[in-house]
């Protein structure tokens, strides 16, 4: 088989067993489903009923699918399911077989950003629902989720490769690091009503960027020119998490080794 | 004739301790050869370095005739590894494992179908077929183990303590399936605690210690290297009286923990054990003929891994 086919049918299999897996354990996916979903009912309530906020609804449930929903699903995702790997052994195993690195990251990517697309659909379904709106463009509010998924699973690479060392840790570590950021970030409230010094801690958060180019665009119709300086951020944090998760990749596959 | 594993010299160090010091081995194609030693003493280190999850530092490895190094990447599809952690995907059904490890390989959709039904049969999986990895027993999931290093019809089948972790009815059925591989000819390297799993299994033997192979062959030429024929077992509260009584007898003395074993010149009755050491209070005698045990204790002198 031709190289570049055995990558591609490598990468397919790495993809479909993620999903797969994903499929049988039920009470994690109902987690999964249930976790965003709540908290998009809930904000989107909120916001939905309470008049001097009802404006804030369409920003609010951009923000809870890129900051929460998929900082969980894609993010939570990755290091889960490298810390599984090493729990169960199955990584050494890998490692006997021809399976070409790239395949497995890219693997993990795909099924990452089908996983992704569901909790859209569904986020935005809830999201319409309750009454918010989509003001932008489609293309790009798909790339900015694009360049967020790419993100959060080359971060998610990273940190399981280097600090998820059991299962039981990812969910610790990412409730500790994970929740502050989204705070900062901009998800559940707007920045405008943080105090001063918490406005100026979160623009050094990439994920207030990322909020900012979503809601940007999905609340506020706002195009490419004017969200120049959130889409140049996010590509370069894009480009930074996806070196970041390689590195660590190649990392966590020498330490296995060996 | 090539051999399916040739290791030249091989040296290997983590850090400051050189764990393969100058380790050789020649692996003939069909041969199941047994990598026998005490822990630490380099066995998995071998077993790593051939399955390419190790690098070695001095030396020649050459797998099928052609040089590790060189056949980079192509060395895993030669190399099957089956370790006693079943290392497979507890949520995925027995063929879904192992069609996966099929696609890993590069097998097409054909042969993968081919391929997985072939093993889910040979391997007696059908009946749990519908039954997720996770949910089988022990000894099952180390028979999809097996079937799984098996999936891409390896040269050379590696067996890293294969049957270690499982009870004793498996690991009857698991010899039963490596003998099945064994008799059609499958290449097998295989590492074991148990000395009677090497005995049943393997046609030759190397013994190691630091690093390097002391002495290897088929069972009756390492039992050939023993001093005696046949061996008597002796508990006695009178340790020095049997040394004297058997030196007396020319028959060699050795000790192991508090078992004093007489290595008998010739195969000797009971009776004739008996009479010769009258006068020595023997509590309990028993005369057996050698075993690879005996040989492993005589040339590696370590008893940790008598099972």
């Amino acid at each position: 088989m031709h190289s570049s086919h055995l990558l591609w049918v490598q990468t397919l299999a790495v993809a479909q067993r993620l999903l797969l897996e994903q499929w049988r354990q039920k009470r994690g996916l109902i987690f999964w489903a249930v976790f965003p979903s709540a908290m998009m009912l809930l904000f989107g309530l909120v916001y939905a009923h309470n008049a001097s906020m009802r404006a804030g609804l369409d920003a609010a449930a951009a923000g809870i699918l890129v900051g929460a929903a998929l900082f969980f699903s894609c993010l939570g995702g990755t290091v889960a399911v490298i810390a599984a790997e090493r729990e169960r052994g199955t990584l050494p195993r890998l490692l006997t077989t021809p399976l070409y690195p790239a395949a497995y990251f890219i693997g993990v990517v795909i099924a990452q950003m089908l996983l992704a697309l569901m909790q859209v659909v569904m986020l935005y379904s809830i999201a319409l629902l309750i009454g918010a709106k989509y003001q932008g463009s489609l293309l790009l509010g798909g790339l900015i989720l694009l360049l967020s998924v790419f993100s959060y699973v080359g971060m998610g690479f990273f940190l399981g490769a280097r600090f998820a060392r059991r299962s039981e840790e990812v969910v610790v570590a990412l409730s500790a690091i994970g929740v502050p950021l989204l705070v900062l970030g901009g998800t559940f409230f707007p920045l405008e009503i943080m105090p001063q010094g918490m406005q100026a801690v979160a623009q050094i958060n990439p994920m207030l960027h990322m909020n900012q180019a979503f809601k940007g665009v999905a609340a506020y119709g706002m195009d490419f020119h004017e969200l120049r300086f959130e889409l140049s951020f996010l590509l370069v944090f894009c480009c930074v998490s996806l070196a970041l998760g390689i590195h660590s990749y190649r990392y966590l596959l020498g330490t296995d080794k060996s | 004739m090539t051999a399916a594993l040739q290791m030249n010299g091989v040296h290997k160090w983590f850090a400051s301790h050189h764990v393969l010091d100058g380790f050789s081995l020649r692996l003939e194609k069909g041969e199941v050869l047994g990598l026998l030693g005490p822990n630490g003493c380099g066995k998995s280190t071998v077993l790593n370095i051939v399955c390419k999850l190790l690098s070695y530092d001095d030396g020649q490895v050459h797998l099928m005739g052609e040089s590790l190094s060189e056949l980079g990447y192509r060395a895993r599809g030669l190399v099957g590894l089956c370790t006693q952690h079943c290392a497979l995907y507890p949520d995925l059904f027995p063929a879904e494992n192992l069609h996966f490890f099929a696609r890993l390989y590069g097998l097409s959709e054909k042969e993968c179908k081919q391929r997985v039904a072939e093993l889910m049969s040979d391997f007696e999986l059908e009946s749990f077929a519908t039954t997720q990895v996770g949910q089988l027993s022990g000894g099952w999931k180390q028979r999809l183990h097996l079937a799984v290093s098996l999936i891409h019809r390896p040269k050379l089948l590696v067996l890293d303590e294969p049957t270690a972790a499982v009870d004793v009815e498996a690991r009857m059925q698991l010899w039963r399936l490596i003998e099945g591989l064994r008799d059609n000819g499958t290449t097998i390297l295989l590492t074991s605690h148990h000395l009677a799993e090497a005995e049943r299994l393997c046609s030759r033997v190397a013994l190691m210690r630091n690093g390097k192979v002391i002495a290897e062959g088929s069972i009756p030429e390492l039992l050939s290297q023993i001093p005696g024929k046949a061996l008597a077992k002796v508990q006695s509260e009178d340790k020095e009286a049997i040394n004297q009584r058997a030196a007396t007898l020319g028959w060699q003395v050795r000790q192991h923990a508090d078992q004093i074993s007489l290595l008998l010149p010739s195969t000797l009755s009971l009776r004739e054990v008996v009479d010769a050491l009258d006068g020595t209070k023997v509590s309990a005698v028993s005369v057996q003929a050698v075993k690879l045990e005996d040989a492993y204790l005589e040339l590696v002198g370590d008893s940790s891994l008598i099972v």
